[in-house]
């Protein structure tokens, strides 16, 4: 006998099953062909509408000569800058901002709840109109921020749309009071979760207020945290709606992000395939992060 | 009470599979007389309407059946840009935008319809015909793929009270190009004076968003000699240093009225909606932007604005600075048939019907003359010629009767990428706000646009 027959010996039995065994599991008979019925459905609708989207999406964008037209375009370097500062202010003032918030609506009173109301507001409103409505508002001749500035205060406010970082701080903020209240209430939820026995014990030993921050609750919201601030990520590089509608990606071109570069790309110049090559050009970005997602996610350990 | 098997669920899906030969036919026989239609959604709801009815009117005339599809201008926009990506394609849209037909002409995605366009040729303008032609990469040739439906151009919007409150006369305004607009200069000047804080002078739309700028660039470029930069052959001409002294003025003016303070400073970021919405607010004294859309919004609601506050100068239209009258650029929307539509037949005998001198003519009066007929037999008519309307025979002269040319991109679709990538506006802006001179800006503008010409080598 040599050395790989002995190997093979020593496996247990479960690895020598057949594939068609592995499949049926414990299922017999007309068991196995109603479990593949019921499957069926969803594995047709996952091809049609994940997988073919997805790789029809791969297939459009990869031809070489795309992104030898995209790295030719004169504003693409400016709106992959654009896109790293929307991605890094954006995503981490807005959660740390959400971090803060979720202790202080972890306060009692009637009141605090009525206040929690009336925050969550700018989420719950549709996102394309109050993103044009603040396109008016900071219109620097006629707009509200400039009428206010100058009836309280006789000061010409400046043409926030019309600088590059004006225009995009516009742009951040706007992302930032829209989609803060929604990740304040998912910390708000994770925070609740924190057993009350952990916190009354930490309070007992005088980890009260910054060092009971510090030492038990961050720790414990970290997991989440940092789950949250990926999916944050994934989602706001994605984003149209903010940019488009605020900025226009104006002055100039000048506050793209890859997003409405590409559908600029796909609908505006009519090359859809050059607004795919945009997109995907985010992708070294996006793989490690759906990676460490992914894998924060398969985590076995009992985390908040 | 029977229950589902497995045996009940196979004799079910043979029944159907069996069933379908019998019923196929017969969805056969109902697709061959029905087409689907797209077409962009109206800006005001007239212009919905007399589709609606010219659709109503052949499908009683023919017997056929038209699938109709009004869709909102952007989004009609994407969605056909999807269908041509996809292949799933009805079997007649418009060109929304006008250089759909051009660009999708180039890889050879459209039926050709000169059938259709030769039963009006002799009624068509020169213009239109012109804008029915593109250039097939995969046939080497140029072909007829579009089928004329309406046109639109560009005239100047102006208010009369604001004019007449700065001390002048709408007779006043000079009648060649520079001092046209430098009048505008001074009664914002005069504006000023009364303390009219946020009035400006001009509307000029020195933005990168949109098709407003491109149109207006374009405007002052054939106004100061710039006309052949692309000839009807397709090739380019920045070497002719006409072309290139016209691009260096149309920047310095425009570029320079914003930089001056006669531009509102917004400007700078407007959308094609932007520039109309500040003129209706009276924000600013003139106004140059395509269609009769800024006066038509207002005729139900301010019926005084549209008879006695609004100018239009389609009559009185500025002429060259030397006194030659400059022909307007005309974009013309067509009916484009999509390789693949699964009736053709239907769309091209729709179309027919469609372009007949009564059917279009009254399908474009319907829509409140927002848009132009594109025969010139049309622009006779009552509605057009109506003494008591002051905006309808001056936009049918400029935009039909008097000289026009069709836009650049019909004769070379690069310059549709030179359009949608903003390369004028840059110019602009690069003069506006950044300081830089003229031919600094009109280098960088030309080493651009020849770089995207490169892209697009015709036969």
């Amino acid at each position: 006998m040599n050395s790989a027959t002995a190997v093979d010996a020593s496996r247990p039995a479960l690895h020598r099953r057949p594939l068609s065994r592995s499949l049926r599991g414990s299922l017999k008979g007309g068991e196995y062909t109603w479990a593949v019925a019921f499957v069926v459905p969803y594995v047709a609708v996952f091809l049609a509408f994940v997988a073919y989207p997805v790789v029809y999406g791969l297939w459009m964008g990869s031809e070489a000569s795309l992104y030898r037209e995209l790295f030719a375009d004169p504003i693409y370097q400016t709106t992959v800058v654009n896109t790293v500062l929307y991605l890094a202010l954006g995503v981490n003032v807005k959660m740390f901002l959400a971090l803060l918030l979720s202790g202080f609506f972890m306060r009692p009173g009637w009141w605090m709840r009525a206040l929690l109301l009336i925050f969550v507001l700018p989420w719950a409103v549709p996102q394309i109109s109050t993103f044009i409505s603040i396109h008016w508002m900071l219109n620097g001749e006629w707009g509200f921020l400039n009428n206010v500035l100058y009836t309280l205060f006789h000061v010409e406010g400046p043409h926030w749309l019309n600088d590059r970082w004006t225009a995009l701080g516009a742009v951040i903020v706007s992302h930032i009071w829209k989609w803060t209240p929604f990740w304040t209430l998912i910390l708000l939820a994770g925070r609740m979760a924190i057993p009350l026995e952990i916190r009354d014990t930490a309070r007992v030993d005088g980890a009260t207020g910054l060092r009971g921050f510090v030492h038990i609750t961050f720790p414990l919201l970290a997991n989440l945290y940092l789950i949250c601030t990926l999916l944050s990520t994934i989602f706001l590089l994605g984003d149209f709606n903010a940019v488009n509608f605020v900025s226009g990606g104006g002055p100039a071109n000048q506050t793209h992000v890859l997003a409405t570069l590409g559908i600029r790309d796909a609908f505006e110049i009519a090359h859809p395939r050059l607004g795919v090559a945009a997109v995907m050009s985010a992708l070294p970005l996006v793989i490690p992060l759906v990676i460490v997602l992914m894998r924060k996610l398969r985590t076995s350990e009992v985390q908040i | 009470m029977s229950y589902l098997t497995r045996r009940s669920m196979l004799r079910g899906t043979l029944a159907l599979a069996a069933a379908r030969p019998i019923a196929a036919p017969y969805i056969a026989r109902a697709a061959a007389t029905t087409a689907s239609v797209w077409f962009a959604q109206g800006f005001v709801q007239d212009e919905d309407v007399a589709l609606r009815k010219a659709v109503a009117d052949y499908e009683k005339a023919s017997g056929n059946k038209i699938e109709l599809s009004i869709i909102p201008f952007a989004p009609e926009r994407q969605k056909i840009i999807s269908a041509l990506t996809s292949g799933v394609v009805p079997d007649l849209m418009d060109s929304n935008p006008n250089e759909l037909l051009q660009i999708y002409a180039w890889q050879d995605r459209w039926v050709d319809v000169s059938d259709v366009v030769a039963t009006q040729k002799a009624q068509f303008s020169e213009t239109a015909l012109q804008s029915t032609q593109a250039y097939n990469n995969v046939t080497k040739k140029r072909g007829t793929y579009g089928v004329p439906l309406r046109a639109a151009v560009v005239p100047c919007h102006i208010w009369r009270p604001l004019v007449e409150k700065a001390g002048f006369k709408i007779e006043d305004i000079p009648k060649t190009w520079d001092a046209y607009f430098d009048f505008f200069k001074k009664v914002q000047d005069n504006l000023r004076k009364q303390g009219e804080r946020k009035v400006y002078g001009l509307g000029f739309q020195v933005t990168a968003n949109g098709v407003d700028p491109y149109n207006l660039f374009t405007a002052f470029l054939i106004a100061h000699g710039g006309q052949d930069i692309v000839t009807r052959d397709g090739k380019l001409h920045l070497d002719d240093p006409k072309v290139k002294q016209a691009a260096i003025k149309a920047t310095a003016y425009l570029g320079g009225a914003y930089r001056d303070g006669y531009v509102p400073p917004s400007a700078i970021n407007w959308n094609d909606a932007d520039d109309n919405n500040a003129f209706h607010a009276k924000l600013m004294v003139m106004d140059v932007d395509g269609t009769l859309s800024t006066e038509v919004a207002m005729k139900e609601k301010h019926p005084e604005w549209y008879f006695k506050d609004m100018v239009t100068h389609g009559i009185g239209y500025p002429t060259d600075n030397a006194g030659k009258p400059v022909p307007s650029v005309v974009g013309v929307t067509q009916g484009l048939i999509p390789k693949g539509a699964k009736n053709v037949t239907v769309a091209k005998e729709f179309l027919t019907y469609f372009i007949q001198p009564k059917v279009i003519g009254e399908f474009v009066e319907l829509g409140l003359g927002r848009w132009l007929p594109v025969m010139p037999s049309l622009a006779k008519s009552p509605f057009w010629q109506d003494p008591k309307d002051p905006h309808l025979r001056g936009y049918v002269q400029q935009g039909l009767l008097g000289p026009t040319v069709p836009d650049y991109y019909v004769f070379n679709l690069a310059m549709a990428e030179v359009r949608t990538q903003h390369v004028w506006s840059l110019a602009m802006i690069d003069v506006a706000k950044e300081g830089v001179k003229p031919e600094v800006a009109v280098d960088k503008a030309f080493k651009r646009i020849e770089e995207i010409f490169a892209k697009y080598k015709t036969a």
